[in-house]
């Protein structure tokens, strides 16, 4: 196992990971595998919380990440989508019924994806991580970073009460939809209000699933966003919704009121009791034009990486992961130094692999944010959404 | 009269929060405009006073002082 050594009383890393989530913890572990030594540090106390998120994520991104599907973080397995317009009429894409056997609970069929339990699998990420060699200190804010004129940088921790200073060649920024990482490198990373959806969900009981994940599209429910009826497994559901404020005359709490309360849903709701109540911000915007800087690259939300057209970011934060661990692996085993110019190759290689499709996706979501007929963006994104879920889905091609 | 370029001062109503970080996404602010709680800043001045990180919050929970600028500030 790779391990830091120490120059004087500084300890010394390859790379210096901050976040802890699915795509710090993929960053970590595929470079970890490689051989280099790497710590991962993470101001909070427990891993994947304060849940941020819905855990909606396919079979397919787990798979393409070396994630076993265990049932250590799975609530509840996915088998389609049913996408409804802001009228109730849906579109059901079940791939039990559009690809029996290969698609199912049944033996030798698998299901589409799962919703997951966020607190799990970001532990279950962790440990991955852990056991490829990573080291891993939570409870550990990082202050900031400086370029060192041998070719790394240092690091400023906060470790329990201790300040900490650590060298590393390459810090990776992967502290999520409201980093600080990429500022210290003067990288403009905060989100546009009309690029963020403010997102609110309650876990539920009392509210009937079918191993389908429902999205509500429309205007009057969620504008600029949408609402969504996950399974979470164990008989609860999660119902939630995102908006984008500059498109709204309300907060997002007030939207979900309405939403329980008054939407085509309103019936089946009825008896809906709340357990928990988790919320979040997505960026439903641009992919980062610079992630990159001296001895300094960013990862997942951070770089916004997320499909702006459906909110996810599990599978595109464990891809771009895999993308930056193989990359700093192969880099820093080169013996390069990790400036801004050599570092442009994982922006490269992400471009390549997922950041063009994503740029396009992006494309989509402005086209029909922009479009200022309530009724013809209404029906726009319910085309789309209907069209993005479905087995021959023109953007599968993207 | 006040303009929204006096500097203000905000307040989150921890109990409200629900720490989902959206304020600090839409911040615009250097490095380090944030709390110990993971939200925007709340123990000092933003001069920018762009609201944004009110707006976002999906459970109001954020509120601000204005203070006066220091034009008009008596010391």
């Amino acid at each position: 196992m790779p391990n830091s050594s120490s120059i004087g009383t500084m300890t010394v890393f390859d790379i210096v990971v901050i976040g802890s989530g699915p795509a710090g913890t993929t960053t970590a572990r595929y470079a970890a595998e490689k051989g280099l030594s790497v710590l991962m540090v993470d101001k909070k106390q427990e891993l994947g919380a304060p849940i941020q998120c819905s855990g909606a994520v396919s079979f397919n991104a787990l798979d393409n990440a070396g994630v076993f599907p265990s049932p250590e973080f799975i609530q509840e397995a996915i088998y389609g989508f049913a996408i409804y317009n802001g009228q109730g009429q849906k579109k059901v894409i079940d791939y039990r019924k559009i690809k029996p056997g290969e698609y199912g609970s049944e033996a030798g069929a698998k299901p589409l994806g799962f919703v997951v339990d966020r607190r799990r699998f970001d532990r279950y990420l962790a440990t991955q991580a852990e056991r490829a060699g990573v080291t891993i200190w939570l409870k550990t804010e990082a202050l900031g970073y400086r370029v060192l004129d041998d070719g790394s940088c240092e690091v400023a921790l906060k470790k329990f009460n201790d300040t900490i200073t650590v060298k590393a060649k390459v810090v990776v920024g992967a502290d999520g939809v409201q980093s600080q990482v990429g500022k210290w490198a003067g990288i403009k990373t905060h989100i546009k209000l009309s690029e963020l959806a403010s997102c609110l969900q309650f876990v539920v009981d009392g509210v009937q699933t079918e191993g389908l994940l429902e999205i509500v599209t429309g205007h009057e429910w969620a504008p600029g966003g949408y609402a969504w009826i996950f399974p979470k497994g164990h008989g609860y559901a999660e119902i939630g919704l995102g908006v984008t404020r500059t498109m709204c005359t309300d907060n997002a709490q007030a939207y979900l009121d309405k939403f329980l309360k008054q939407s085509f849903f309103k019936e089946r709701f009825k008896n809906c009791r709340i357990l928990e109540i988790q919320g979040g911000g997505v960026p439903l915007a641009a992919p980062l034009k610079i992630q990159h800087a001296d001895n300094l690259i960013l990862v997942g939300d951070a770089a916004r990486h997320v499909n702006s057209i459906t909110g996810g970011g599990i599978h595109t934060a464990l891809s771009s992961g895999k993308i930056a661990g193989n990359f700093l692996a192969a880099l820093l085993l080169s013996g390069e130094p990790c400036t801004k110019e050599n570092l442009k190759g994982y922006h490269d290689n992400w471009l390549n692999a997922m950041g063009n499709n994503m740029w396009k996706l992006y494309e989509v979501k402005r086209k029909i944010f922009d479009t200022a007929d309530i009724a013809q963006r209404d029906e726009q994104l319910y085309a789309t959404m209907s069209n993005y879920f479905s087995v021959d889905s023109e953007y599968k091609k993207i | 009269m006040m303009s929204t370029k006096d500097p203000v001062v905000f307040e989150v109503e921890w109990n409200a929060c629900i720490k989902c970080g959206a304020c600090v996404a839409v911040c615009p602010q250097e490095a380090g405009f944030t709390s110990s709680f993971d939200t925007i800043a709340v123990n000092k001045a933003c001069d920018i006073a762009c609201m944004f990180c009110q707006t976002v919050c999906p459970v109001n929970a954020i509120t601000h002082q204005t203070l006066l600028s220091t034009e008009t500030t008596i010391f």
